[in-house]
Order: structure tokens, then C-alpha cells, then sequence
């Protein structure tokens, strides 16, 4: 007996065959070009535009609106707002959300179902009502300020949010606060990658927690930490609701992302400038990219140089 | 195997519903189930289907209707739409309230995708409305409704109401009014040993006060509630400080200069400062909004907010006991009571529009023309927002009697101030070519106050400088879009700060 050769389908023929892949996958595609994509590639034209926001549609002024951005120095501000808020923040949560699941995923860990649910249950609530309710927690009169005075580790009451010094550092702190339990989530499905007979052999041979940790843990942790890395900081770029309902990206621009400057530009000026506000978009997302380039080069050449060794 | 049974296994398995085949078939009916009803609802002219509208008048109408007015949802529900639904059964008006910049948003977002509302105001899109005009937001109301013989049709201006001759709105609300008054809590007053009577006229009687009000009263409450979070709020403070020091405006009406980096604007900046430095401005003032604030004011947390006249309007909705509990106006203070400054504003623009994309501009210009009569602007009164633009309505009506006192006051306090685009409409397109300068006088103050800025002078000084130098570019770039416009539209030579500028006093120019 002879065995059928396989035969190449078509691709006319797949689609026949296959239409009702296509029919499930059709609303997907629909909504994500519509609410995605479409709103991308319409911005890059839009950045190209004079567009008041009141008329229905904009003038061709080419790189004009580059130009301009390029010398407003509260777009500067903006930006290195939203790096420092990146910078900060994601290897803060990252690392505390690490350091939560090592702990929790330890079976000896009393009430560990009970640690998650706490950790996760802000997770679920709404980014602009954290922010209301943040407004009088951190207030001078708040319950922080209280508990800081009380145990007399500060004199005076310290105005969180509308002192321009500690106003963005605050953010990142209720943003941490909000979103740290995903991320303990994601590091905890992680954990549970590691087998079991790693950590009984490493013991059997003498070695310590912190060992285990540095042998066996972190090194089996290094592809998820990528990615958990790059999902914090895609999150670190999209704190508007947060921030708006916060701080307002004030005192004084003080806590001003880029979120909050697009918005403000577009919907709050005396004239909405959407041109205006969709070339600072597309700017600060090449300016992004070219960040995201160098640090994947950086990273790639120091790989290279411990492999060297 | 033999080649026959798998040909008879094939051929079976052909007719056979295979799991995948059912479940595709199943998904492409469902997905035309949940399209069918849409599809009548696509137009193919990018034209939305009418909500519950008619093509015929006498077919079931609905008007859309935005505004951000909430004290007047019970006036306008009970004494504008119902009683026009009762006279007309086939018209139903539905009403959606704002906050101002949700509005403007909203506003923006819905033009474009060709739904806005039959009716709206243009809270929030500070934008000048001759540029709304120009850009097809409206239609003329005139077209419909005749308001030159309405009780409002006096005070039509061209370039505020009236654009080419055609009207497009009508003022319902009096320009004679300021965002500044100072609003006690009487209860919190009598605690402190504070006389709500007796008015703190002057900048140092009012201090003196505040402070008697922080320290006289239990803790955690201040004498001044002042909400930081917004710029827009704390430019309105410095500008009436700064007007009842003697500043004509933002702009001396006799030169056509900006006067930003003028005396009185210091000094109303050291007083702000002052009153930082004093103690008595709530401390969590920084993370406030104006309605926060308000709201803070009703529970307790602070004596005295500043704000405009529909406090108490608006507290009633909200927090009634508040009223309840007592509240007194007080003048906005001077820095001398016998030399007082006034405040100018415009004259006032007409709250409601009507919008260019009403399927009904008949029946929403026919329920605008039901504000103008006298018993719904003296029902207007009584909402206690924005003075009437028939203020005097307000001694009849039914009102607290702080707000009468307040708006007294504002009569006292308040002159009409020339407006560049009633001489000239051009001057319109300038406006719209000009750029927002930041920091601005509201974010120089929060900057300050907040303690990330100390050069108050240089600061505003700055602002004043780039902001002249933006107006002449923006002349310079109307003009060549075709706009006869120049610097001395903005010049009045028979300007009287004491006195309204009326229409009367356009006509001599």
C-alpha cells in the first residue's frame, strides 16, 4: 500500500474550508483595526495637520506642529515625567511583586489565600476612583499625614499631592499600590514553572534559601522577568485616569505625563489643538522606540560580554 | 484496510456534521442574527438615524438638550419641558447635565460624529463663539423664532449674539456678576465669635477675620477653602483681587494693553501669598477642585469659599442642609473700602445655542423662546445660578437672602467692559489664531502658592510680554487669511471704568 501524498491546500481552498476560523476571528480583527489601529495611523496623519479642535477638520501644515513641539518646553517636562514615572515605578513593582510571590508561594506562609486576595483586590477597582480616593488619604488632614505625625516620624503634615516635589512620586506610588498584584499573580504562575526536584536537590546538597534563590530560582525567573518587565512598562505609559484624577498633572506641571499633556493640548486649551496634540503622541512614541532601541542594544551587548567571559 | 471501506468512510464522514463544521455554521448564523437590526439603522450617508424622531412635525419629536446647569435641572425639567410637552404631546425633551470641560469634550467629540444635541451651551469650549459661528456650529434662531420683540431683545450685541445680521442666541443670564464672593458658614461664624452682618469690606478686615475663623473654630477646620487643582480658578481670584486694587481687567480698555505685570497684580498676589502664610487656607486646598471644594465648605471643613453666585443654586441639589445650616455673602473685599476697584466683565453671551445638526431647529427654537418671558426668567431667579438677565427680577423673586445680598453687591461691583469683537467681528478670527501661554496667571499662582515658584514679578511679567507678542502674531496671521483687523480694535478712548460700556457708547467710536 502506497501512502496519499500530502498535498499544499490552496489558499482559496483554505478559506473555504476554513471560513468559520475567519468568522470567529472577524470581530476581533474588526475591533482592534477600528479602536487600535485605525486610531494610530490616524494620528500620524493628524500630527501633520492645524486642526482647531472646533472645525471638522484640519489644514496640511507638514512638520510645522514637530517644529513647535520640539521648543515647548512643557512637552520636555511631560516626557521626562513619564520616563522618570517609568523608571521608577516598574522596577519597583516588578521587584516588590517578586519579593511578595517568593513569600507567598512559600507553603509555610500563613493565610497565603488571603495575602493574595488583599494584594489583588485593587487591581479591580477603577484607576480614576483610586485617584479620588487617594486625594483624601494623602491630604494634609489624611490619614497618612496622621499616622506620620502620630508616630512622629514627620513634625508637620506633608502635602503629597499639591507640593511639587513629592506630587509625581506620589502618583507612582498609589499606581504601584493599585497595580502590584497582577504583577504578583504573573510572578506567582511563574513560580510555579520551577520544579519541585531542583529545590529538593540543591537542599540535599547543602544549600541555603538565599542559594536557592540565586541558582535555581532567578535564573529559571529571566525569561518571565522580560516579559513581566515589558507588560509593567506598557502600563507605566498609560496611567491618564490615574494621574488626571490625582493630581490633574499639577501643581505647576509638576506631575504633568504625557497622557495628561496630549489631553490637556487637545480638549482643555483655548482653542483644542489636535494636530497639535497627536504630533506630541507620535513624537513621544518615536522618541519611545528610540529609547527602547538603545536599551535592547545596551542589553544585548553586555549579554555578549558575560558570554565572552 | 481494503480501498472500499475507506471510500464508504470518506464518503460518511462527508455527509456527516463534522464538530467544526457545526460550530462554523452556528457562529455565521448567530453573527447574522446580532447584524440584522443594524442594518436599517446605516444611512449610508454617514447621517445617524434620528433618535426617536419623525420625519413629519407632527410625528414624535425628541430634542436633545446639553447643558452643565445643575441647579436649574428642576426649573428646567418642571417649568421648560414639561409644561411644552403638555402644550405639544409629540415633543419629548431629553436633557443630559455636564460638568463644563466633560461638556466641551463631549461637545467636540459628538460634532464630529454628527450627534449633537438639537440645543446646547458652549461651557467649557472657551473657544470665542463668533468661531463656533464661523466653523458651522449653529444655525440662526431667527430663522424660527422672533427675538428682537422678546423681552431679551435689547440686549442682542453683534458679535456676541448676533453674527451678519442673522441672531443665532440670546443672553438669559446677566453679565453684572463675579466668581469672588465670599461665602460664610454662619454656624461655623457664630463658633468663631464672627458676626455674619458685619462684612469684612477691606483685603486686611478680611484676613483678620479668616484667622479668627481658623483658630476659633474646632480643629481641622480653616477659614478659607481654595481649590488649587484647578488654574482656571485661581486666575479668576487674582484677577478680582487685582480689579478691586484698581486693575482695569486683564486689558486697560484706553491703550488696548495687557496688564498682567501691573501694581494691582502684584499686590494681589502678595495678598494670596499673605493669606497662604497665614494659616488659614485649608491645607488639602492643593488637591481640590472647585466642587470638591464646595463640597468640603458643606461639610464643615472650611468657613468661607469663594465662588461665584450659583452656590447656593447648586448646594441644594447636592447638600440642602448646608443652606439649612446657614450662609451669609459677603462683598468681595477691597484693599480700601472707599477706593474700591470695580470688576468688568462682558457683556453676557447667550448660554444656549442651536445646533446645525438639529433634524428640529423649529420645535428646539420654539422651546428656547419659552426662557425669554418674564415668569421663567423670574422662576430663573428663584433657581438662584446665574443672575437673570433681567437682574432686577430678582428683588421679586423667591430667593435666600444671601443671594439677594450677593447679587446686590455684584451691582454695586460689577461694570460692563468693551469687547474688541462687538466693534470689530474680526477680531474673532485673532482669537481664534491665538496660542494659550504657559504658565498663565492661574498656573503661575498655583505655582507659587504651592511653593515651585517665587519670582511672581518675572513671572507674570512674562506672561504678559508673550502674550502681547502672540496677539500681534495672531493679527498679523489674520490678516493674511483676509481679516481687517489690527491693534486698535482693541484700543476704547471713551472707556470709563465707573460705567457700563453700552451699546450706546459703540456707536460713538
Amino acid at each position: 500500500m502506497t501512502a496519499t501524498p500530502h498535498r499544499e491546500r490552496s489558499t482559496l481552498r483554505r478559506l473555504r474550508e476554513d471560513w468559520w476560523i475567519y468568522l470567529f476571528l472577524l470581530p476581533t480583527v474588526v475591533g482592534y483595526g477600528a479602536y487600535t489601529v485605525y486610531p494610530l495611523v490616524a494620528s500620524w496623519w493628524y500630527a501633520f495637520l492645524d486642526w482647531p479642535g472646533f472645525a471638522m477638520r484640519g489644514t496640511f501644515i507638514g512638520l510645522a506642529n514637530f517644529k513647535l513641539l520640539w521648543h515647548d518646553d512643557l512637552f520636555w517636562n511631560a516626557f521626562t515625567n513619564s520616563l522618570v514615572f517609568l523608571i521608577i515605578s516598574v522596577p519597583l513593582r516588578v521587584g516588590l511583586a517578586l519579593a511578595l510571590a517568593i513569600v507567598l508561594n512559600r507553603p509555610s506562609t500563613p493565610f497565603r489565600g488571603l495575602f493574595r486576595t488583599l494584594l489583588f483586590l485593587p487591581v479591580v477597582t477603577t484607576g480614576a476612583i483610586v485617584g479620588v480616593v487617594f486625594t483624601l488619604i494623602l491630604d494634609a488632614d489624611g490619614p497618612v499625614n496622621l499616622a506620620l505625625v502620630k508616630t512622629a516620624l514627620i513634625e508637620e503634615p506633608v502635602n503629597f499631592l499639591g507640593n511639587a516635589g513629592t506630587s509625581l512620586y506620589s502618583a507612582i506610588g498609589v499606581w504601584v499600590w493599585k497595580w502590584l498584584g497582577i504583577t504578583l499573580i504573573y510572578w506567582l504562575a511563574a513560580l510555579q514553572t520551577i520544579p519541585h526536584e531542583l529545590y529538593e536537590a540543591a537542599r540535599i546538597d547543602g544549600a541555603g534559601p538565599w542559594r536557592e534563590f540565586r541558582y535555581i530560582t532567578l535564573p529559571l525567573l529571566v525569561p518571565f522577568l522580560l516579559i513581566i518587565t515589558l507588560i509593567d512598562m506598557v502600563g507605566a505609559l498609560n496611567v491618564f485616569d490615574l494621574v488626571m484624577t490625582l493630581t490633574g498633572g499639577g501643581p505647576a506641571f509638576s506631575s504633568e505625563v504625557i497622557e495628561v499633556y496630549i489631553y490637556r493640548t487637545a480638549f482643555q486649551a483655548t482653542v483644542p489643538q489636535l494636530g497639535y496634540a497627536s504630533a506630541a503622541a507620535v513624537l513621544f512614541g518615536l522618541l519611545t522606540m528610540v529609547l527602547a532601541v538603545l536599551q535592547a542594544i545596551g542589553v544585548r551587548s553586555v549579554r555578549r560580554g558575560m558570554a565572552a567571559r | 484496510m481494503s480501498a472500499g471501506r475507506d471510500t464508504h468512510s470518506v464518503a460518511d464522514a462527508r455527509r456527516r456534521l463534522s464538530r467544526r463544521q457545526l460550530l462554523g455554521h452556528a457562529g455565521g448564523l448567530a453573527l447574522t442574527a446580532a447584524a440584522l437590526p443594524a442594518l436599517p439603522g446605516c444611512t449610508g450617508s454617514g447621517t445617524p438615524r434620528s433618535r426617536g424622531a419623525s420625519d413629519g412635525d407632527d410625528g414624535p419629536v425628541t430634542i436633545q438638550w446639553w447643558d452643565q446647569f445643575r441647579p436649574l435641572t428642576e426649573l428646567f425639567e418642571n417649568e421648560l419641558f414639561a409644561p411644552y410637552s403638555r402644550q405639544h404631546p409629540n415633543v419629548k425633551v431629553q436633557r443630559r447635565q455636564l460638568d463644563a470641560p466633560d461638556l466641551a469634550q463631549a461637545l467636540q467629540l459628538a460634532r464630529r460624529s454628527n450627534q449633537l444635541p438639537d440645543v446646547h451651551s458652549i461651557a467649557g469650549l472657551q473657544t470665542s463663539a463668533a468661531a463656533l459661528v464661523t466653523t458651522g456650529w449653529f444655525q440662526p434662531i431667527d430663522e424660527f423664532v422672533d427675538l428682537e420683540g422678546s423681552p431679551v431683545g435689547q440686549y442682542l450685541y453683534d458679535g456676541i449674539h448676533r453674527f451678519e445680521g442673522r441672531v443665532y442666541t440670546f443672553p438669559l443670564f446677566s453679565g453684572q456678576w463675579h466668581d469672588g464672593t465670599p461665602w460664610l458658614n454662619t454656624a461655623l461664624a457664630e463658633q468663631a465669635g464672627v458676626d455674619p452682618a458685619e462684612v469684612a469690606l477691606t483685603w486686611d478686615a478680611y484676613r483678620k477675620v479668616l484667622r479668627q475663623l481658623t483658630t476659633k473654630t474646632p480643629d481641622g477646620v480653616y477659614g478659607l477653602l481654595m481649590p488649587m487643582q484647578e488654574p482656571g480658578y485661581l486666575g479668576s481670584r487674582l484677577s478680582t483681587f487685582a480689579q478691586t486694587a484698581g486693575a482695569p481687567g486683564s486689558i486697560d480698555w484706553r491703550t488696548g494693553e495687557y496688564v498682567w505685570a501691573s501694581e494691582p497684580f502684584f499686590e494681589a498676589m502678595e495678598y494670596l501669598i499673605a493669606l497662604q502664610r497665614d494659616g488659614v487656607i485649608h491645607p488639602g486646598s492643593a488637591s481640590m477642585a472647585p466642587r470638591d471644594a464646595r463640597a468640603r465648605w458643606a461639610a464643615g471643613q472650611g468657613a468661607v469659599y469663594m465662588w461665584g453666585p450659583w452656590i447656593i443654586g447648586g448646594l441644594l441639589v447636592a447638600e440642602p442642609e448646608a443652606v439649612e445650616r446657614g450662609i451669609a455673602a459677603w462683598r468681595i473685599p477691597a484693599p480700601d473700602a472707599n477706593d474700591r476697584g470695580f470688576i468688568h466683565t462682558e457683556p453676557a453671551s447667550g448660554p444656549f445655542w442651536l445646533s446645525s445638526q438639529s433634524q428640529h431647529p423649529d420645535v428646539a427654537a420654539d422651546l428656547m423662546l419659552q426662557m425669554t418671558t418674564d415668569r421663567f426668567l423670574t422662576l430663573l431667579a428663584g433657581a438662584m445660578d446665574q443672575p437673570p438677565i433681567q437682574i432686577n427680577l430678582v428683588e421679586e423673586a423667591d430667593v435666600h437672602e444671601a443671594y439677594r445680598a450677593n447679587v446686590e453687591f455684584m451691582r454695586q461691583d460689577v461694570r460692563q467692559a468693551p469687547v474688541p469683537q462687538i466693534r470689530n467681528p474680526d477680531v474673532a478670527d485673532v482669537l481664534v489664531e491665538m496660542q494659550d501661554i504657559h504658565p498663565n496667571p492661574g498656573e503661575i499662582v498655583q505655582a507659587v502658592l504651592t511653593g515651585s515658584e517665587s519670582n511672581y514679578r518675572a513671572a507674570l511679567r512674562e506672561y504678559n510680554d508673550k502674550l502681547t507678542a502672540e496677539r500681534d502674531r495672531a493679527i498679523k496671521a489674520a490678516r493674511t487669511k483676509g481679516a481687517e483687523v489690527s491693534i486698535d480694535d482693541w484700543v476704547f478712548e471713551n472707556w470709563d471704568p465707573a460705567n457700563d460700556y453700552d451699546q450706546a457708547k459703540y456707536a460713538e467710536l
